[in-house]
Formats: structure tokens, C-alpha cells, sequence
């Protein structure tokens, strides 16, 4: 019936690749992205492709200021890429990030609204940051404390978490809209600045600092710390926790305060000391955006610090496509579209080789020899395998790594 | 493949290098000016596209360079934004949409030999900087015209028999209980009312400037609630999809609406900011802290009427009440008018000069009308009265 | 197994064949075997033909040549990891080899799905069942297959194959309501079904008791005087000699060679399959100075259903002693561990710790972290070693201070928290850090001492083979000195040489005083290590005996004495 049909292709996995080659395979992936953006451009708008790249580099590092605000809009995204982090590691899908931040916002908003003036400036910043750290870890607690409890799906009620956030924060803005009717609040204080944040150096450089600390802090905590150890237990499996004598819902709920707390922080930040006013869209998306970085990241809060910068050089790039090449904002979308494709889907080469049919169909009676050809072509590929001796006992683990489920221990 | 790919990879890398020295030096034009523009959204929104044709067709007229930054939206970003362009060698910039004013005023500070206009503000006149300008247009006044078409067009549809008199009844989509609001369907609900008496109207709000859905689900219960004719002021064209669909005719804002409504489009009125842009791009230093377009301008100005749904001779009408408002024999919200509350307004302190108490710091009335966009006042609308005629069926927004 | 065990047991053979024991029904059946294996011996029902197959950078087969004749039970001996598996599932549609070809009856397939596989006559039956629990015996057997639904007409057939090969199985069961043995009886049927004449077996005795493993061994015999090729897929040595044709060896992936079952020999076979000459012994002392440390009283523990796992069960663990706990696969074992542990509460009863002034602490109402606080040095390997008791993806130090992490990974710590357990306890809530570099030497030691076999410490553990996993984890449990040591199935998945030394380790726990309580499998084993036996049966006990002189036939029938009420 199916007589020397063989598959095109299968898929096999690896085991590790040296560093040095996975840059490699980065860096073709990002060298391919380029000739497709390239390709791309070249047939939907007749333009000179370099001119849209050097467009791309100079909406991020164009000017002085232009470097200065990549810099702090990737210092936000990092901070909220980090926010999420414990939780992910601890597989808790935090997708609220948006939510948190908009709380931590709309509390630092209401701070600046209410107590603007009426008391010093210094004391006012810590209330803020103290109420915005609370709301924004009190959003995060809440889907953590249905989980513990109850066991709900995190993934879905720290989403709604966010509608219920900006619904909150749209009811306010109208509360305390200037003028009356205009559905904006407006710059807070405008005159007065009270509750802004101090400028240190520049009016971008704190959310920078802010955010290297951070990332060490986040490292620290998860690598070096009892909590991290905790977190990453509980990561594994709850069994695995508890048998450690580690109690998952208070690691679960002690997690998402400081995960949503974090995340109130940016939003102070952003409310205190880059907007200063609350809108439903000042987070603008990078809640969601952090998800990826984290991700991308594999949860390594300095890498995490390169994948931001990338994201914040594309959007910045494909805004300035559209100004300076006077093309729609949509076309330097595509262009990030495809760049983040050929550097998300490389990952799958790395961590996978793909083995294509040998020859055609007589030569499925080919001894060993002719293929192993083909084989010493793969292994050209694939790396020098110190950790294939630990390996000796290949029954047990493939299974995981194909379709089959191993219950092996379980019984 | 491989070496391939990495050569590949050094020559575009060498070459967007050198393309990254090479751009960006264009050379200026004689008069040395250079404008930088602010849009909220991109061509794709009917708002947006109306600043950016004018301001190409300015420039371009002009002669002069210019940087058009689209999406920016209402926030730091619009900060940086005008930043970014008084960097770069803009020395006129504008933003297009009413959030961006406190972040068009900071960085007005910055710089304080850029101009800076921003179309419909309310703060150049109190803020007073000396870089940073207010416009806007008589809008009411074109709104006016276009509702004595809808009039007009009631009139038709009771001498048709279709409807009684008392069923004149027209629905009105807005944005927000904002004053540019409130006079924008107040204008135009007196205009429809100069022609056919018995018209009512209600309002209902949407909370957002441009939210399709909304806006088309807005008119279509207006229409199930009695509403013979809509107009709207958001942006998108969710209302007079709805009418198209419903047969019901429309006034529609910011341009003709009639390729996608041809049975039901009566007429739209809209700014054009070209004379604006010409204004201040041919003299920087002469821009006034206040700019209010008229009719007589160019600024204001109604599309093409429809050719299936207006009434007969609405066309002539309204060049007749255009001339009558040029020549100052007839004004918008003559206090004869209108009544609030079963009374005549004699006298009204607007909030002009907008405080956290809204409270009225001028007298608007003057000369037996109010007195909308004044000389001396501000460019954005400030009429706020609730007039008899008009039911506001929610205030949430 | 074990070499010595297997003497006995031909002894037993020989002495005593007609009483049917546990190594079958004897003499009688080797000669039918002989007979029928030579009428068909010619034809080859499956070749393989330089089959190789890689997982990353492991070859789990390479340059695999072998052939199955039609009429013939194969065994496939190997030690775990040698391959079996992964070979029989590339026959099976599981997997697709990456180089070299199978051929069924003489002509060349590409097997790519299981259905391949049955529409080729394969058919395979899994070491972990595949079954529908809310579907009964026919559902299940007919689950899948195109065509009307006719529950009667399958039930019918059903029963024909049943008869032809002598199962018992009621076709309207529930699969919940079976017990491991019939569930294995409804996939058998189930390939059977579907008309395979070459039917695979993947360890199937692994969860049986030896009554049941006889019972299967019968129908196996009768399918292959039908004419049907099996293989069994296996590392007990006893089983190839028993029920088998033919042997073909495989050792890390290679096919190292083949023979005749009644010319083979045990030792020679163990040497084949491990690579090198093994002994293989264990040893038992008398416990010296035996003193009660666990006494169970009266426990009953249920499931999250509120299904009792386990029913009023009492007994006391001593010091320096082994206690083996024997029952079917399942029956509340891991329960009862787990509840020692402080994981499970029970629904009554006491768990007592004995101190060694004789004063008692009930366990009951403590969790593990409890336990440890208050200086209680229970060390615990469970069953599920990746899913509980190691963290796959930590690297091996990281996981030494899984139980310790809050400490330090010492026991000097734990001994100076039984000193001033109150200001160590606050203190160390008070250090944020943990300690790494304790672990680190720890883990350095642990893989020393125990031949871990593995790149760096710092490789994750569930990069490890299973043996060296289980080495990982019995040695952090071991290095906190403990005073009681549990072990569920600790050499489940190991070799011979690996499975050899956690019964060193175990036996050195014992002789240092700790109070040992190892969960076996294999009776055989059981039967050598322990000093007493527990026997549970649904949960309950149904007898603790002395492991000197008991006999293997009698803990299998006490392991299912009891059963019925309780055969999950």
C-alpha cells in the first residue's frame, strides 16, 4: 500500500548546540531576514531597499534624543518583561502584565491628582510608589489567589484582569477629565510638576537605571535566592514542591505580589515620571509585548535586555519608515513581522535538525554506507556531543521528546 | 551556502551603514523654513487624512519641506515627537489632535524659537507662550449649513407625507458632552430648525472619537427609536453605514460620504486647515495665539451635495444662509433662536479660560448671540448650553 | 535476575514440574514448542535490515539486523535503554527509522502510523496501557475502527478470540472496574481484533503477579501454535528461557547476537546482554539491634475520589532492618509512603516516629517541612523520581538542596536545627540566600561515590539516564544520614549494575541503623533483601512474614488473595 513511500522529511531533535554555532544560526537567520525585507520592499514599493534600513536605524539612533528614548522605552519594556519573569518561571502564564501596570498608573495618577501640592513633593513620590506597588501587586494576587485556592486558570483570569484594569482606568479618566467633557485628563500638574519624578542627568535616564538594577535584582532573586529556589520547584511540579516541603500556594501568591507589584512600579514610573497623566493606553501593549520578550529571552533577565532593545529598534524603525519614507505605518510592521519571524523560527533549528528523504525510493536498499554520508553532513551541523555519554540509557528520554508520553515512572 | 549567506549578511550591513551617512541631508529650501507635522492616526482615518491633505497641499504650495509623523499618540510620545522634529531643524510643528496640547506646550518650552501650533486647543490664550498657538475653525457655522439641508430635507419628507410634522425627529452621534460637541450638534440642530420648526433632536455619545462599532450601533437605535434623519460627529464611517443600510439619509462630517452611501449621503461639511498652514508657514512670526477659520477663509466648507437624497433646492438655500452668515445678517446661535430651559439666554459667562470648577470667566453673549470662537476668547468652541429641542439620551461620557 | 535465584528455580523446575508451578506447566510444553517452531521455521514473517535510529546525538539503534519467523516467540532481551523498545516501536508506526528498511513477508514497507502498522498485520501492546477507563472491554476493542457500529457482533468476535486462545475477559466490563492483568487481556484482544499476526509485547509482565504471568504465558503459547510471530520485549532472564523460541540480544542500541532459547544459558545471556561477566548477589545480614522507629496503627488513607487506598493498615518498622513491602502495582503503596512522608493526610490512624529514648511523635498532622524542623531525619525516594523527587531541569547540585535548601545541605545543619531548633529555625527564615556551595560538594561526592555518570554537575538531571537519575536521587536521600529510609520501586528502569548498587546502598543504610522500608517489584528481589516482607493486597495488609524462607508463590498469593474488592 504504502511501499517505499518514504517521508519527505522528519524532524529530530538535538541535543545542545556549542554557543558559538547557535550565534551562527542567529546571525544567518537575521542576515536571511534582511534579504527577504529587502526582497520584500523591493517588489511592494519599488523602493531602495538600504534606504529603508537606514531609516530603520534611524528612527532608534538617529539623534541624541532619539537613542536617549530607545533607550528608555526599552528600560519599560525590560522592566515589565522582568515583572513577568518569576512568574513564568514558575509556569504561572501572568499575562496581566497590562493590567498590573495600568493599576500601578491610575494609583500613582490618583495620587498626583488628589494630593498634588497639598503635600511635599518627596512624601507624595513615596506614596506613590508605595500605592502603586500595592494595586499593581493586589492585581496580580488576586488571579494568584483564585489558583492557590481553587485552582482556576491563571491564563485566563489574569486576562480578564486587564479589561476589568482598563475599564477602571477609563472610568477615571472621565472622573477627572480636563476640560470637562474632553474624555482626557492632560498633563497632571502641568504648572506645578508636583509628584513628578526627579530627573536625574536627563528626563530618561531614571527608568534606565531603574531598570539595569532591576535586572540584576531579578537575576539575584531568581538564581541566587531561597524564593528563586522555591519558584523554579514549584515550576517543575507541584508534587516535586510540596515533597521538598515547600507549600506551592504561598509561593504561587507570594510570586504574583512581587510579579504584580513590579509591574505598579512601571506603571509609576511611567505615570510619574514619563506621561504624567493616565490614559487606558499608556502601557500601549507592552504587557503583552514583555510575554514575548520573556519568552524569547528563555527567562534570562540580560538577555532579556538584548531582545528588548531589538523589539524597541524595530517599532522605532518602522515608525521612521513611515515618516521619512513616506510610507504607511503598516509597511514597517510587515518589515518587523518578518524580522521577528526569522529570529523566533530559528530557534527551531536550533533546538531541531531537519533529515530529508535520502536520495529516491531504490536507494532504500542502500547499506549504511551512502547515508552515513549524508549523516557526516548533519553532524557537520550539529555539535561535538560531550553530553551523549550521560546518555547511555536512550530508551527512556526520546519519548519525551516525541509524540509518545512517557509515564514511565509514573505507573 | 553558508559563506554565502554571511557575505550576504557584511554587505548589507556595510552598505546600510554607508546609507545611514548619506540620508537625511537634504538641503533646504530658500525660505529656510521647515515643517514638522503631528497626526494622531495615519491616512486611514478620515480625522487625520484631512490635516494631512491640507498640509501637503500647504507645503507643497509653499514650496517648503516637510515631515509628516503619523500614530503618535496622545502622550510623552507626542513630546519626543515634536522634539524629535525641532532637532531635526523644524521650526514650525503642529499636532493634529486635542490630546497632544499639554506635550506640544512642554516642549514649547524647550524650544522656544520653534513654533508650535495645535489645532483645536484650548490653552494658547492662558499658557501664554509666545511659541505656541491655537487654531481652529468655524466649524458651527458650516454644521449650521449643513443642517438646513437636513431641514430641508424633513421639510420634503412631511410635505411627502411620510412623516407628520411632529415625527421631524433627527439623531445625533457624538463623542464626548465636550463644548465642541455640544456646539457642533447644536449649530447644526438650529440650522435644520431655521427650516423646518418642528424638528426635534436626540443625542447620544459614544465616549471615543473614533469607534466604529459604536458609532454604527449608535445610529442604528437612534433609527429604531423614531430618527428620520442622522448626522454624527466621530470620525468613522459607522453611522453612515448604518443609514445606508437603513435607508435612512445622513449628514455626515469631514467629507463626502457618498461613494459608500449613495442613496442616503445628503452633504458634509469640514475644516480645511490649508489656509491655516499657508497662514503661518508663509509668515512664522505672525502666527496668532488664536486662529479662528471662517467661511470666508476657506476653511470651513461643505463637500458636494449627494445626488439622490437631498431635497430640491437645497443646494440654492444654502448658498443663501451661507451669504446671509458672511454678510453678518444672520448668526448661528442668536439668542431669538434658542431657548434653555423655556427661557432666553440674555447673558452667559463661558468657562473660557478652563479651570478645574469650569467656571464661567466670560461674558459670550454679545450683540444678541452668543458669541462662539470670539475674537479675543479662544478658537475652540466653548458654547456648553443645554437649548430646548435637543434630548441628550446619555451623559456618562 | 539474580543469578543464585535462577538455580533455585531450575531446581524447583526439576524437582517438581508437575505441580505447575510458577515456571509453568514444564516439560510438556517445551517439546510442543519444539515441534511447532520446526514446521514453519522457514518462513520469515518481519525483517529488519540495518535499522538505525537517533535521538539527538544517541543512537537508540544502530545498523539493527534481525528477522522474526512466522510460528516463533522471540524474545527481545536487552537491559533497559539497550533499544527494545525504540526498535519495536519503529515496527509498530511509532517511530520512523532514519536509516535501513523493514520488510513484511519478504517485501520492503514504510510503516509511518500505527495504522500502517495493523494494516500490515503489526500489532503492539504497551508497557502503559492505552485505554478508554469509562469504555468497557468491547468499546475499547472496537474504539477506531471504520464501519458500522455493532457492539453485539464485535461482542461475539470477542468472544471467538477468547475462546481460540483460552483469555478470560468479560467484553461488558468497565476498563476501571479491571484489574492490570485483564486490562492487559483487552489490549491483547484488541490487537488480536484487528487481525495481526505479529504481535508484539512489550514487557508484559512487568505488572503482574506470577499467576497472572503464567496465565498470560498460556495464550501466548496457544497464539503462536496458531501461527502468529510474537516478540517479547524483556530483561528477565527467567522469562526468555521460559516461554521463548528464539533470543536476540541488544545492548546500548547494538544488536550483539542471537540463539536458540534450549541452547542458551542464563549466565551467558546475562554476560551478552550487560557486556561483561556480573555477580550477582545480595547480600543480607542479621539486623543487628532491631528497635521499633515507624509504627503505623491503624491507617486509613483516601484517595482524592475518597476511595480507600488504604484500609486500616498497622506495622512497625525497626532499626537496622529491612522492610519490604510486596503487592500488585498500585494497591496503595505509594500512599503509604507518601503519608510517612507527611504528604498525604490520612483519614485516621497515627504514623510514630520513635525517638531513641522511646518517646513517640506522630507524623500525621506534620507536612515534610514540619517533619524536618523538628529534626526528623526522613529520607524518602519516591516512585515518580522526575515528577517529585528531582527537578529535571535543574542540574544536579541545584538538586541536592531540593530537601535542604532552606539549610544549607548538610547535615551538621540539620543536626545543630535539633540543638536550638527554635533560633536556627528563625534564622534561617532570615537568610534570603541559599546555599551553593555545599550542594555543589555534595554533588560532587554523590557522583563520585555513586558513578553517576554525567558531563558536569551542572548538567540537568533529566538529561541523565534513568539509572543515574535514581543515583542522584538515592544518594541525596542517603546523605542526610537518615533514621528512616523509604524507597518506592528504586530500580525500576535500572540495569543490572545500577540496580546492584542501590541494593548496596540500601543494604549500608540498614547496617548503620537506619530503619529501612523498600517498595519492590520484583519478588525475586524482594525475597533476597528484605529481612521482613509486608504483603498488601487492596490496600489492606494481607500478612507480614519473615523474608527468610518465605517463598515466592506464597507472597503471590497473598498478593491477590484479598483481591476483588480492590483491583486497581
Amino acid at each position: 500500500m504504502n511501499e517505499k513511500k518514504n517521508p519527505l522529511f522528519h524532524i529530530v531533535k538535538r541535543k545542545s548546540m556549542p554557543l558559538s554555532k547557535q550565534m551562527m544560526v542567529r546571525l544567518i537567520a537575521v542576515a536571511v531576514a534582511i534579504a527577504v525585507c529587502a526582497i520584500v520592499t523591493v517588489i511592494t514599493t519599488g523602493m531602495n531597499p538600504l534606504s529603508v534600513f537606514a531609516a530603520t536605524f534611524r528612527g532608534a539612533f538617529g539623534s541624541g534624543r532619539k537613542i536617549w528614548i530607545t533607550l528608555q522605552d526599552t528600560a519599560i519594556l525590560l522592566l515589565i518583561a522582568l515583572a513577568l519573569t518569576p512568574a513564568f518561571k514558575m509556569k504561572f502564564w501572568n499575562i496581566g502584565g497590562e493590567g498590573q501596570v495600568l493599576m500601578g498608573g491610575l494609583a500613582s495618577a490618583a495620587c498626583m491628582i488628589v494630593l498634588g501640592d497639598k503635600i511635599p513633593d518627596p512624601v507624595l513620590n513615596l506614596l506613590m510608589i508605595v500605592s502603586s506597588v500595592f494595586l499593581g501587586a493586589l492585581w496580580g494576587a488576586i488571579p494568584a489567589l483564585f489558583k492557590a485556592k481553587w485552582k482556576t486558570n491563571e491564563t485566563l483570569s489574569t486576562l480578564m484582569m486587564n479589561y476589568i484594569a482598563i475599564q477602571i482606568v477609563a472610568f477615571f479618566t472621565i472622573y477627572w477629565e480636563v476640560p470637562k467633557g474632553s474624555g482626557k485628563i492632560g498633563i497632571i500638574n502641568q504648572s506645578t510638576n508636583a509628584g513628578w519624578l526627579m530627573q536625574i542627568g536627563n528626563k530618561y535616564l531614571l527608568p534606565i537605571l531603574i531598570s539595569v538594577i532591576v535586572t540584576v535584582g531579578i537575576y539575584v532573586y531568581m538564581k541566587y535566592t531561597k524564593h528563586g529556589y522555591e519558584i523554579a520547584v514549584v515550576g517543575e511540579s507541584e508534587r516535586t514542591a510540596r515533597y521538598a516541603g515547600i507549600r506551592p500556594g504561598k509561593v504561587i501568591i507570594r510570586t504574583m505580589l512581587l510579579s504584580g507589584g513590579l509591574c505598579g512600579f512601571v506603571g509609576m514610573l511611567l505615570v510619574g515620571g514619563i506621561h504624567h497623566t493616565i490614559t487606558t493606553t499608556i502601557t500601549g501593549g507592552q504587557g503583552f509585548t514583555a510575554v514575548m520578550v520573556s519568552w524569547l529571552a528563555q527567562f534570562n533577565p540580560f538577555t532579556m535586555m538584548g531582545v528588548s532593545l531589538l523589539i524597541i529598534f524595530l517599532s522605532h524603525g518602522a515608525s521612521e519608515i513611515s515618516t521619512s519614507c513616506g510610507l504607511n505605518q503598516s509597511f514597517g510592521e510587515i518589515i518587523t513581522g518578518i524580522i521577528l519571524f526569522f529570529i523566533i523560527g530559528c530557534e527551531f533549528f536550533i533546538q531541531y535538525k531537519v533529515i530529508f528523504r535520502k536520495k529516491e525510493t531504490e536507494n532504500t536498499k542502500e547499506g549504511p554506507a551512502g547515508q552515513k554520508e549524508e549523516t557526516g553532513q548533519d553532524s557537520a551541523e550539529k555539535p561535538e556531543n560531550e553530553a551523549g555519554n550521560a546518555k547511555e540509557d536512550s530508551e527512556e528520554k526520546p519519548e519525551n521528546e516525541t509524540t509518545q508520553v512517557d509515564e514511565e515512572v509514573k505507573s | 551556502m553558508k559563506k554565502f549567506l554571511s557575505v550576504l549578511l557584511v554587505c548589507t550591513m556595510v552598505l546600510g551603514l554607508c546609507a545611514c551617512t548619506g540620508s537625511g541631508t537634504k538641503t533646504n529650501n530658500a525660505s529656510g523654513i521647515k515643517a514638522g507635522f503631528i497626526f494622531l492616526h495615519d491616512e486611514n482615518s478620515t480625522y487625520d487624512l484631512n490635516f494631512i491633505n491640507a498640509a501637503k497641499e500647504a507645503c507643497d504650495k509653499l514650496g517648503i519641506e516637510y515631515v509628516l509623523k503619523t500614530n503618535i499618540p496622545e502622550g510623552q510620545e507626542c513630546y519626543d515627537a515634536a522634539c524629535e522634529l525641532a532637532d531635526s531643524g523644524c521650526n514650525f510643528v503642529f499636532a493634529d489632535s486635542f490630546g497632544h496640547e499639554d506635550y506640544m506646550i512642554e516642549a514649547a518650552k524647550e524650544y522656544p524659537d520653534v513654533q508650535f501650533c495645535h489645532a483645536t486647543g484650548t490653552k494658547a490664550h492662558t499658557e501664554l507662550l509666545p511659541n505656541f498657538h491655537n487654531a481652529f475653525a468655524s466649524i458651527y457655522e458650516g454644521r449650521y449649513l449643513a443642517g438646513v439641508a437636513a431641514g430641508m430635507k424633513l421639510n420634503e419628507m412631511i410635505d411627502n407625507g411620510e412623516i407628520t410634522p411632529d415625527q421631524a425627529k433627527i439623531g445625533y452621534i457624538g463623542a464626548y458632552t465636550y463644548a465642541e460637541v455640544i456646539s457642533g450638534y447644536t449649530s447644526f440642530f438650529l440650522g435644520a430648525r431655521s427650516e423646518c420648526p418642528s424638528a426635534t433632536m436626540d443625542v447620544t455619545f459614544t465616549g471615543s472619537w473614533y469607534d466604529e462599532t459604536a458609532e454604527k450601533e449608535a445610529a442604528t437605535k437612534l433609527i429604531g427609536s423614531g430618527c428620520v434623519l442622522i448626522s454624527q460627529h466621530a470620525d468613522s464611517m459607522g453611522a453612515p453605514t448604518a443609514c445606508e443600510n437603513a435607508g435612512v439619509p445622513d449628514v455626515s462630517y469631514n467629507g463626502s460620504t457618498e461613494s459608500a452611501c449613495p442613496n442616503t449621503y445628503i452633504v458634509s461639511s469640514r475644516i480645511n486647515w490649508a489656509p491655516y498652514f499657508e497662514l503661518c508657514l508663509s509668515n512664522l512670526a505672525g502666527i496668532p495665539t488664536d486662529y479662528v477659520g471662517t467661511i470666508s477663509t476657506g476653511s470651513v466648507e461643505l463637500t458636494s451635495f449627494g445626488s439622490v437624497a437631498p431635497a430640491v433646492g437645497t443646494a440654492e438655500r444654502v448658498e443663501e444662509v451661507k451669504a446671509e452668515l458672511q454678510a453678518g445678517t444672520r448668526h448661528v446661535f442668536d439668542i431669538e433662536t434658542f431657548t434653555v430651559d423655556g427661557k432666553k439666554v440674555e447673558s452667559y459667562m463661558a468657562d473660557v479660560d478652563t479651570d478645574a470648577a469650569y467656571e464661567g470667566d466670560h461674558e459670550v453673549i454679545k450683540d444678541g448671540y452668543f458669541n462662539e470662537s470670539g475674537d479675543g476668547l479662544r478658537s475652540a468652541p466653548y458654547f456648553d448650553l443645554r437649548i430646548d429641542g435637543i434630548t441628550l439620551l446619555d451623559e456618562q461620557y | 535476575m539474580c543469578c543464585r535465584l535462577f538455580e533455585r528455580r531450575m531446581l524447583r523446575e526439576g524437582e517438581a514440574p508437575q505441580k505447575g508451578t510458577f515456571w509453568g506447566p514444564g516439560r510438556k510444553r517445551k517439546k510442543l514448542r519444539r515441534e511447532s517452531r520446526d514446521q514453519e521455521m522457514s518462513e520469515t514473517a518481519i525483517e529488519f535490515k540495518n535499522i538505525s535510529k537517533q535521538f539527538g546525538n544517541v543512537y537508540a539503534n544502530k545498523n539493527i539486523s534481525l528477522k522474526l519467523y512466522k510460528g516463533e516467540i522471540l524474545a527481545l532481551l536487552g537491559e533497559n535503554g539497550s533499544g527494545k523498545t525504540t526498535l519495536m516501536n519503529m515496527l509498530a508506526g511509532i517511530y520512523y527509522p532514519d536509516e535501513g528498511s523493514i520488510a513484511v513477508d519478504g517485501k520492503e514497507v514504510s510503516i509511518r502510523s500505527p495504522k500502517d502498522a495493523l494494516s500490515l498485520g503489526i500489532g503492539m501492546v504497551h508497557q502503559h496501557f492505552k485505554l478508554v477507563d469509562v469504555l468497557t472491554a468491547t468499546e475499547n476493542v472496537i474504539l477506531g475502527l471504520p464501519g458500522k457500529l455493532n457492539i453485539k457482533e464485535a461482542e461475539t468476535k470477542i468472544r471467538e478470540i477468547c475462546d481460540r486462545y483460552g483469555f478470560v475477559v468479560d467484553p461488558n466490563k468497565k476498563i476501571y472496574d479491571m484489574t492490570v492483568s485483564e486490562k492487559q487481556t483487552v489490549e491483547i484482544v484488541k490487537v488480536l481484533y484487528r487481525g495481526v499476526n505479529i504481535l508484539i509485547l512489550d514487557e508484559p509482565t512487568a505488572v503482574l503477579t506470577p499467576q497472572e504471568a503464567e496465565r498470560l504465558f498460556r495464550v501466548i503459547w496457544r497464539m503462536r501454535n496458531d501461527g502468529k510471530a510474537i516478540i517479547i520485549i524483556t530483561h528477565k532472564m527467567h522469562e526468555v528461557k521460559e516461554i521463548s523460541d528464539r533470543v536476540a540480544i541488544l545492548r546500548k542500541g547494538e544488536y550483539i547476537g542471537e540463539m536458540a532459547t534450549e541452547d542458551a544459558d542464563i549466565q551467558e545471556l546475562t554476560n551478552m546482554m550487560v557486556g561483561r561477566a556480573v555477580s550477582l548477589n545480595i547480600e543480607r545480614k542479621t539486623p543487628v539491634n532491631p528497635k521499633p522507629k515507624i509504627e503505623v496503627e491503624h491507617l486509613t488513607i483516601l484517595d482524592e475520589e475518597g476511595v480507600a487506598k488504604i484500609s486500616d493498615v498497622s506495622f512497625t518498622a525497626n532499626s537496622g532492618e529491612i522492610l519490604g513491602i510486596a503487592g500488585i502495582s498500585g494497591c496503595g503503596q505509594k500512599e503509604l509512603l507518601e503519608c510517612i512522608s507527611g504528604l498525604v493526610k490520612p483519614l485516621n490512624g497515627h504514623v510514630y516516629y520513635v525517638e531513641e529514648d522511646e518517646s513517640r511523635t506522630d507524623l500525621v498532622n506534620l507536612n515534610p517541612l514540619q517533619i524536618q524542623q523538628k529534626g526528623i531525619a526522613l529520607s524518602f525516594v519516591p516512585e515518580d523520581r522526575l515528577g517529585m523527587g528531582l527537578v529535571g531541569s535543574m542540574d544536579i547540585a541545584d538538586n541536592m538542596m531540593l530537601r535542604s535548601f532552606r539549610y544549607g545541605a548538610t547535615q551538621q545543619d540539620i543536626d545543630r536545627v535539633n540543638k536550638s531548633r527554635f533560633l536556627e529555625n528563625l534564622k534561617q527564615k532570615m537568610q534570603p540566600f541559599t546555599d551553593r556551595k555545599t550542594p555543589r560538594n555534595l554533588a560532587q561526592t554523590v557522583v563520585e561515590d555513586l558513578n553517576v555518570v554525567t558531563p558536569s554537575i551542572n548538567t540537568p538531571v533529566s538529561n541523565l539516564s534513568g539509572g543515574n537519575v535514581q543515583k542522584v536521587l538515592v544518594g541525596r536521600e542517603i546523605a542526610s544520614h537518615p533514621k528512616v529510609l523509604m524507597t518506592a520501586y528504586a530500580v525500576r528502569g535500572l540495569d543490572i549494575n545500577s540496580s546492584y548498587q542501590i541494593y548496596d546502598l540500601i543494604n549500608k543504610q540498614k547496617e548503620s541503623g537506619t530503619a529501612v522500608i523498600y517498595v519492590g517489584e520484583d519478588l525475586d528481589v524482594l525475597l533476597e533483601l528484605s529481612d521482613r516482607i509486608l504483603v498488601l493486597c487492596g490496600g489492606r495488609v494481607s500478612g507480614i512474614i519473615d523474608g527468610r524462607g518465605a517463598n515466592k508463590e506464597e507472597v503471590g498469593l497473598m498478593m491477590t488473595s484479598m483481591g476483588g474488592e480492590q483491583g486497581k
